[in-house]
């Protein structure tokens, strides 16, 4: 084959770069088992499945209504109760300390409301410092009221002889739980998870190249070659994104195997907007590596700086809408904020791209910036 | 030499903030010439050298390096040259062989070209033995094999080697000689640097570098001639207080001790240096052999344009 010179030169970095990684025990170790190990090990750790949602209940009406609405709260299985309190002070003491996740306080009247048609009043306190498990407890909590409502109304209807049209609901609260139906997290968790171990991987994987011929010397002998800066780099980058791409299939497919969780949406969406959030990630792992002095040091910083915001400051945990609204702005820096909500709405919502153009592009943008800044830091390298 | 010099520096230097690592130094280098540049570690050889491939911009002066400017025109430059840095750059886990690869790659060799190259490479420097072998697990002598042919995989028309035989036993520093010598012969003009004296009398001119100044540009005959006459060796007893005892007296220069012998360079100009040699060491009470005229090293060479200079500092 003949190919022109510049694509020859290329390709002789990739290849020597492939060749590298195919020997190096740790890369093949980065590669494969990493994703896998991650996936599996937050998997099952970050579970906010929490069957053991614990609640304490103030009962001012203590009608049979109220004692029926509590019975059906422990029967759903989801909670246990941990007291029934007399004393408004003793229910904010419980919830403080996390005794309990969330209080059911029953306001005096509630079984008068039920009885006549109107609706009942239930109030809910919750320890929003864990505002993920409040979330999901509430989230709980309303399947459980509403099913419970549905019942009380039915009865209500029997009773009176009126239309059920002519009812109100009988518990204040209308549950509408979208895209998660079985309150799983899991199927929340596995997309945002394959997210973050994408960033940190491709971030890893490119870390080191730059630094670590930096290191050995090997640098001289390019430098003093015809090859041009983006040529190397282009040949750096190519065997890392074939392998990057591997890696969020293999992440995919465990996903489904492991977990049981796969994308409900487009594909093909999917495959697109992975690629381009791992460019993005394989660029902040080149940036590193062209700034970095020594290779432990390129490690550390790809790894710090890929894991700790993508699991703090980008929706991964913690929404971000219930962040200060500074952090709200500085999250929309980070390629894993937008690629979460593409990702999660593929897997979840079972969507296409066009319900996310937004995101995309957000996306894209950043991601260009990141490969324009990381081009230049490693042209800087050179000299 | 009627065809243009392969190599000219003129007045070249290069500053990195207020040190002078390389001092508006100059010379020229024929085709085909095996040039040496000698001096200790830090002198400013690597620098030049980098400077005469692109890899640095100089602070002043310039260089041509095959009828091209090395700073503006480096890109077509670095097609035309070789250049094996002084620490090993092939890669250590890949093997000779697909390291000759990566660098035929680099230069924009065919996959065809690649292979008649490595082909006759591995004939030429004797490369069977270890072109499938890891370049990490070989001895430094291999090791050096497989860089040089690494960086004439494209047959360039200058080489430039930084110190390539350090770390190199005697033997193989030898054989590496006899393929700079090989490389010359074939029309390839060589530009080789070294700390060790000794290998620098097979260059055919010689650059002595010291502190970043050009301080002598001879071949290598040349330059022993200057000191002929003023190096000698005697049988004395004890030796050792043979040697202080010359070192104290002003008309000689350098002392050394080889052997049981006592090796002395003596000022310039200095009459009847035999006798007066001997009859120091008599009238310190020593009992000494005959006083014979001995071969200045280059060592002795650039001992003296160092310390004759009378600048006191030592280096």
């Amino acid at each position: 084959m003949t190919y022109p010179d510049p694509l020859r030169r290329t390709l002789a970095v990739a290849r020597a770069e492939w060749t590298h990684n195919r020997r190096d025990a740790r890369s093949l170790g980065i590669i494969v088992l990493l994703p896998i190990v991650l996936l599996v090990l937050y998997g099952y750790a970050i579970n906010f499945d929490l069957r053991e949602l614990t609640f304490a209940v103030q009962d001012w009406d203590r009608s049979e209504a109220s004692a029926d609405l509590v019975d059906t709260m422990v029967r759903s299985d989801y909670f246990t109760l941990h007291a029934l309190v007399e004393d408004t002070r003793e229910i904010e003491r419980l919830v403080e300390r996390g005794e309990v996740r969330f209080a059911l306080i029953i306001m005096p009247g509630f079984g008068d409301d039920i009885a006549s048609g109107r609706t009942g009043r239930v109030q809910v306190l919750l320890d929003g410092a864990d505002s993920t498990t409040a979330g999901v407890a509430l989230g709980y909590m309303e399947a459980v009221v509403r099913s419970h409502s549905v019942d009380l109304v039915r009865r209500w209807v029997k009773r009176s002889g009126l239309p059920a049209s002519a009812a109100a609901p009988a518990l204040g609260v209308e549950p509408r739980v979208l895209y998660n139906p079985e309150l799983k997290s899991v199927n929340f968790i596995v997309p945002g998870l394959i997210a973050v171990i994408m960033m940190m991987l491709a971030a890893l994987l490119t870390s080191g190249c730059i630094v670590r011929e930096r290191e050995a010397g090997s640098f001289e002998g390019l430098a003093a070659s015809p090859i041009a800066p983006m040529e190397i780099m282009l040949g750096k980058l190519a065997p890392y994104a074939a392998i990057a791409i591997f890696d969020a299939v293999l992440c995919v497919a465990a996903g489904r195997l492991i977990f049981g969780v796969a994308p409900r949406g487009d594909l093909g969406a999917l495959l697109a907007t992975s690629t381009v959030y791992l460019i993005a990630s394989l660029a902040i792992g080149l940036l590193i590596s062209s700034v970095a002095r020594t290779h432990q040091v390129a490690t550390l910083v790809a790894f710090l700086a890929t894991m700790l915001p993508t699991m703090l400051l980008t929706g991964f945990v913690f929404p971000i809408r219930s962040m200060p609204v500074v952090l709200q702005y500085i999250a929309q820096v980070f390629p894993a904020t937008h690629f979460l909500i593409i990702i999660r709405a593929i897997y979840l919502k079972g969507v296409g791209l066009g319900l996310f153009v937004r995101e995309a592009l957000l996306l894209a943008l950043i991601a260009l910036v990141l490969v324009v800044a990381a081009s230049k830091a490693f042209r800087k390298s050179l000299e | 030499m009627t065809e243009a010099p392969a190599v000219v520096v003129e007045d070249l230097t290069k500053r990195f903030g207020d040190f002078v690592a390389v001092d508006h130094i100059s010379f020229a280098i024929g085709r085909g010439e095996v040039f040496g540049f000698l001096g200790p570690n830090g002198a400013g050889k690597s620098t030049t050298i980098r400077m005469l491939s692109g890899l640095l911009l100089p602070s002043d002066g310039r260089a041509t390096v095959a009828g091209l400017d090395a700073a503006r025109e480096a890109e077509s430059l670095r097609r035309r040259i070789g250049y094996m840095p002084q620490l090993f750059s092939l890669y250590p886990d890949l093997t000779t062989r697909e390291n000759l690869d990566f660098y035929g790659g680099l230069y924009g060799l065919s996959d065809r070209d690649i292979e008649r190259r490595t082909d006759e490479l591995v004939a030429v420097i004797d490369l069977g033995r270890v072109v499938d072998q890891l370049t990490g697990t070989l001895a430094t002598g291999w090791r050096q094999r497989a860089a040089l042919a690494c960086a004439i995989i494209h047959q360039p028309s200058i080489v430039f080697l930084d110190e390539p035989t350090s770390g190199v036993d005697q033997a193989a520093r030898r054989q590496f000689w006899d393929l700079i010598g090989d490389l010359a012969a074939a029309g390839t003009t060589v530009l080789v640097t070294t700390h060790l004296m000794g290998e620098a009398e097979r260059c055919d001119r010689l650059g002595m570098i010291d502190r970043g100044r050009l301080i002598a540009l001879d071949t290598p005959r040349a330059l022993l001639d200057t000191l002929s006459g003023t190096v000698f060796v005697a049988e004395a007893e004890p030796p050792l207080q043979a040697v202080e005892l010359l070192a104290g007296q002003d008309f000689v220069r350098d002392t050394a001790l080889s052997g049981a012998r006592v090796r002395v360079r003596v000022a310039r100009g200095l009459k009847d240096p035999e006798g007066v040699l001997a009859d120091a060491l008599v009238a310190g009470g020593i009992s000494a052999g005959p006083v014979r005229p001995a071969r200045p090293s280059l060592e002795d060479v650039f001992v003296a344009l160092v310390g004759d200079a009378g600048e006191g500092d030592e280096a």
